[in-house]
C-alpha cells in the first residue's frame, strides 16, 4: 500500500497570480515521491465555485477523491516545497494525525481561535501551543470520518463561514480543523517545525545564503511581508526549487 | 528538599544606563518570590558575581557553571533547580512547572530567530567538533535541571575554565553570538543529556514583540487584555530595545500586580487604578472606594451587582468586597477596558444588557447593588425598582455614586431623595468626598455618594 501526497492546485479568480509558483511545489513533491515510493495526487478542478468554496477547503475532499488503496496521505499546500533529501517523513506519524504547530503572527493565530470560538465553537477550547498550520498534515483512513463532519459542517455553515472568512481574514480551513481536532479529540502528533517552515522572514531564515534548506526539509512560503500579487512567493519559490533541483 | 527558583539578577553599574536602569529585575524578582511562596519553592537570588572580571566571565556563564556551588554553600537542599533570568516575569498563576519536567533536563526550543541559532552553532561547530542537532537548540535563559545533572554542569565548568581565553575569542571576537548557550547546547548533546523539550512554548514565552503578542483582539474589542497576559505563563522581556524594558515591565506590573498579593488591602488595590475623580470624573475617588472597602470589606459570602461599568475600577474594589460581583452595561467597549483592568480577578461577570427596557436582568437576586449607570432622573428611578425587585431576603444596600456632585443635582440627588422620602430606601452612611469638595470644575453640594438601605 503506498503513500500518498496530495496537492490543491486552483486557480484563484480573486487573486490570479497566487496559484503562479505552484508549479515549483508539485514539481518537488513529485521529485520527493519518486525517491520516497510515493503517488503524488494534484487536484486541478473545482468541485465547487470559487465564491462558495475557496481552494483551502477543497483540501478536505481527499478521502473522497481517492479511488486507490492507500495507507497515510500527506496534504501539502501548494506554497511548499520539499528538500530533496528529506526522509521519509510518514515514517515519523506514528500513524496519527500528524501536523506542525502554527508558528508566527500570534495576533493574527489568537485572532482565528477567539472569533471562530465566538461564532462557531463557543464551548470548545484550543490551548495555543496545540493550534496547528495546516499547510502539512498527514493522516490516514481511520481520518476519513473525521474529514466527513468537517465536509458536512461546510455543508450547513458555508455562507457564514465566508462572511467570517472575508470579515476577519483570519484563515479558512485552518481553524475549524483545529476545532474539530478538539472537538473530536484527535490524538494528533506533533512534528518539529522543520517539517513545516511557516513564516521564515519571521524566522530570520528566508535570506539568499538559502538558510531555510540548512536547517529543516518542508518550507512553506507564506507569510512574506509585501508580497503584492504573490510576486515574491513566486521569486522565492522559483529561487529555491532552482537552488535544490537545479 | 525543595525545588529552587534560581534568578538571575546581577545589576552591574556599568552597564546600568544601557539598560535603562535595573528597576526591571525588581519587578521581575516580585513576580517570582510571589509564585515560590506559592508554590513552597526556594527563592535563589544570583545578584553578586563571583568573578569581578566580567569581561572573561561573563553573568551567563557564571550562573551555568557556579549554579550548583552556591547552592551548596548557601546549605540548601534542592531537588529540581529551574533558573531564570531576570528577564523573565512569571504569571501569578503558572501552575508548577517543576511537576511536568518528568525529572529531565527540561528547555525550552529556541525557534524566535533561527538564523542566529544557525549562525552560533556553526561558529561553535570546530572547537566542539560535533554536529549539533538544530531541532534540540534550547534558549539557556530558562531551564530546569535537578541534582542527577550536577557532574555534567561541573564539567562544563572546567571545559571552560580550562579555555576561558579561546571561549571569550569566540563570544566576543569570532562568532558573536550569545555567550554560554551554544557552548551548553553542545555539551550536552555531546554528553547525550537526556531532555524534555516538549513543553509548551508559553513557558518560555520570548520575543513577545516578535510574536506579535503584546497586542490583543482589535477585532472582537471584547477584550483589551494583551494576548501574552492571556496566554502566556513565563512572559521573556527578551528582543526589545535594552533601554526600554525597564519602561516595558514596570506597564505590566501596574496591569497585574494586583494578582500578585498574599492578602489584599485597600491601599494596594487603589494603587493598581492609577487614577480616581480627579483625574477621571467617570469614575469614583479613592476616597468613595475607600469608604466602600471599609463598609463591605467583609461581605464576601454575598454577591453585588453593579449597574453601569465604566473603566472597570470600581468593579474592582467590589470585587475583593464580595463573593461575586455582576457589572451590568450597555457598552461592550467599557467591558474590554475593565476586562484588562481586571485581569486574573476571576469573580466578576460582565453583563450586556440595556437596564433601561422593562425587561429582567436574568442574574441571581442580590443584598448590594451599585447604581452608576444612567444619571437622569427617570433612569435612576428605573434602578432603584429594579434594585428593590431584585433584593435577596435580609438586608439590602445600594450603593450611589454622584449623589451630590452638583452636574446631577436635579437628576441624582432628586431621585434617591424622592426614594428616600418614599420610604423606599434610608440613608445608611455618607460616603466619599463631602459637600463643598471640587472635582476638576465640578463640585460638591453634598457627600459624593451614599450606603443606603432597602426599606422592606
Amino acid at each position: 500500500m503506498k503513500n500518498i501526497v496530495f496537492i490543491v492546485n486552483l486557480k484563484d479568480v480573486k487573486k490570479p497570480n497566487r496559484s503562479n509558483p505552484y508549479q515549483y511545489s508539485i514539481n518537488s513533491w513529485k521529485s520527493w515521491c519518486d525517491k520516497n515510493n510515493c503517488e503524488l495526487m494534484v487536484l486541478e478542478d473545482r468541485i465547487y465555485e470559487e465564491n462558495f468554496m475557496n481552494a483551502n477547503w477543497h483540501k478536505l475532499f481527499i478521502f473522497k477523491l481517492l479511488d486507490i488503496d492507500y495507507d497515510q496521505v500527506l496534504i501539502a499546500d501548494a506554497d511548499t516545497i520539499i528538500h530533496p533529501d528529506a526522509p521519509n517523513v510518514f515514517e515519523q506519524t506514528d500513524h496519527k494525525f500528524s501536523v506542525v504547530h502554527n508558528y508566527g503572527s500570534y495576533d493574527w493565530i489568537c485572532r482565528s481561535i477567539e472569533n471562530y470560538k465566538k461564532h462557531f465553537f463557543p464551548d470548545i477550547e484550543i490551548p495555543l501551543e496545540k493550534y496547528f498550520n495546516s499547510g502539512i498534515i498527514i493522516c490516514n483512513k481511520k481520518h476519513e470520518e473525521f474529514y466527513d463532519k468537517i465536509i458536512d459542517f461546510y455543508s450547513d455553515n458555508g455562507n457564514n463561514l465566508v462572511k467570517l472568512q472575508e470579515a476577519y481574514g483570519v484563515g479558512t480551513d485552518q481553524p475549524i480543523l483545529n476545532f474539530f481536532v478538539q472537538q473530536e479529540n484527535i490524538d494528533c502528533n506533533y512534528l518539529p517545525y522543520e517539517w513545516n517552515m511557516q513564516d521564515m522572514v519571521r524566522t530570520e531564515i528566508l535570506n539568499d545564503r538559502f538558510t531555510f534548506t540548512k536547517i529543516g526539509w518542508i518550507y512553506h512560503f507564506n507569510g512574506i511581508p509585501n508580497n503584492q500579487n504573490s510576486d515574491l512567493s513566486y521569486h522565492w519559490m522559483k529561487k529555491t526549487y532552482e537552488y535544490l533541483y537545479g | 528538599m525543595k525545588n529552587v527558583i534560581f534568578w538571575v539578577g546581577v545589576k552591574n553599574q556599568t552597564y546600568s544606563e544601557k539598560y535603562g536602569g535595573w528597576e526591571w529585575m525588581d519587578i521581575s524578582r516580585k513576580t517570582w518570590e510571589y509564585w515560590c511562596e506559592k508554590h513552597d519553592v526556594i527563592f535563589f537570588p544570583f545578584e553578586k558575581p563571583l568573578d569581578e572580571d566580567l569581561v572573561k566571565y561573563r553573568i551567563n556563564w557564571q550562573k551555568s557553571i557556579y549554579c550548583f556551588d552556591l547552592l551548596d554553600e548557601a546549605g540548601i537542599d534542592y531537588d529540581q533547580i529551574f533558573l531564570v533570568d531576570a528577564t523573565c516575569m512569571a504569571k501569578w498563576d503558572m501552575p508548577n512547572v517543576f511537576e511536568l519536567t518528568d525529572n529531565k533536563f527540561t528547555a525550552w526550543r529556541e525557534t524566535d530567530n533561527l538564523n542566529w541559532v544557525y549562525d552560533s552553532v556553526r561558529g561553535y561547530e570546530d572547537f566542539f567538533c560535533y554536529e549539533l542537532d538544530i531541532q534540540k537548540y534550547f534558549s539557556s535563559g530558562v531551564i530546569i535541571f535537578n541534582k542527577s545533572h550536577k557532574d555534567i554542569f561541573l564539567e562544563f565548568k572546567d571545559l571552560y575554565l580550562n579555555n576561558v581565553d579561546k571561549f571569550v575569542e569566540l563570544q566576543d571576537k569570532i562568532v558573536r553570538k550569545g555567550t554560554e548557550q551554544t557552548p551548553l547546547n553542545y555539551w550536552l548533546q555531546k554528553n547525550e543529556v537526556e531532555m524534555n523539550l516538549d513543553l509548551p512554548f508559553t513557558y518560555k514565552l520570548t520575543h513577545i514583540h516578535r510574536k506579535e503578542m503584546f497586542g490583543n483582539n482589535w477585532q472582537l474589542k471584547e477584550d483589551d487584555t494583551p494576548y501574552f497576559i492571556k496566554y502566556g505563563k513565563n512572559w521573556v522581556f527578551n528582543g526589545i530595545n535594552k533601554d526600554q524594558r525597564t519602561n516595558t515591565m514596570k506597564q505590566v506590573w501596574n496591569l497585574v500586580k494586583h494578582n500578585y498579593v498574599k492578602e489584599q488591602n485597600i491601599d494596594l488595590l487603589l494603587d493598581s487604578l492609577n487614577e480616581d475623580k480627579h483625574t477621571n470624573p467617570h469614575t469614583t475617588s479613592d476616597k468613595f472606594k475607600s469608604d466602600v472597602w471599609d463598609f463591605f470589606k467583609d461581605f464576601n459570602d454575598q454577591v453585588c451587582i453593579e449597574f453601569g461599568t465604566h473603566k472597570g475600577q470600581t468593579t474592582k474594589i467590589l470585587s475583593y468586597c464580595f463573593k461575586h460581583v455582576y457589572t451590568v452595561n450597555r457598552n461592550l467597549q467599557s467591558f474590554a477596558t475593565a476586562k484588562m483592568l481586571n485581569i486574573g480577578i476571576e469573580n466578576i461577570t460582565y453583563v450586556p444588557f440595556d437596564l433601561y427596557t422593562e425587561q429582567e436582568l436574568g442574574v441571581e437576586k442580590s443584598n448590594v447593588f451599585m447604581i452608576d449607570a444612567g444619571h437622569k432622573y427617570p433612569e435612576v428611578i428605573h434602578d432603584i425598582d429594579r434594585c428593590i425587585r431584585m433584593s435577596a431576603d435580609g438586608d439590602s444596600y445600594i450603593i450611589f455614586d454622584d449623589y451630590g456632585l452638583n452636574t446631577h443635582e436635579e437628576n441624582v440627588k432628586v431621585a434617591v431623595d424622592e426614594s428616600i422620602d418614599k420610604n423606599k430606601i434610608e440613608i445608611v452612611k455618607k460616603i466619599g468626598y463631602q459637600k463643598g469638595h471640587e472635582f476638576a470644575h465640578k463640585f460638591l453640594k453634598d457627600s459624593e455618594g451614599l450606603i443606603c438601605r432597602i426599606v422592606k
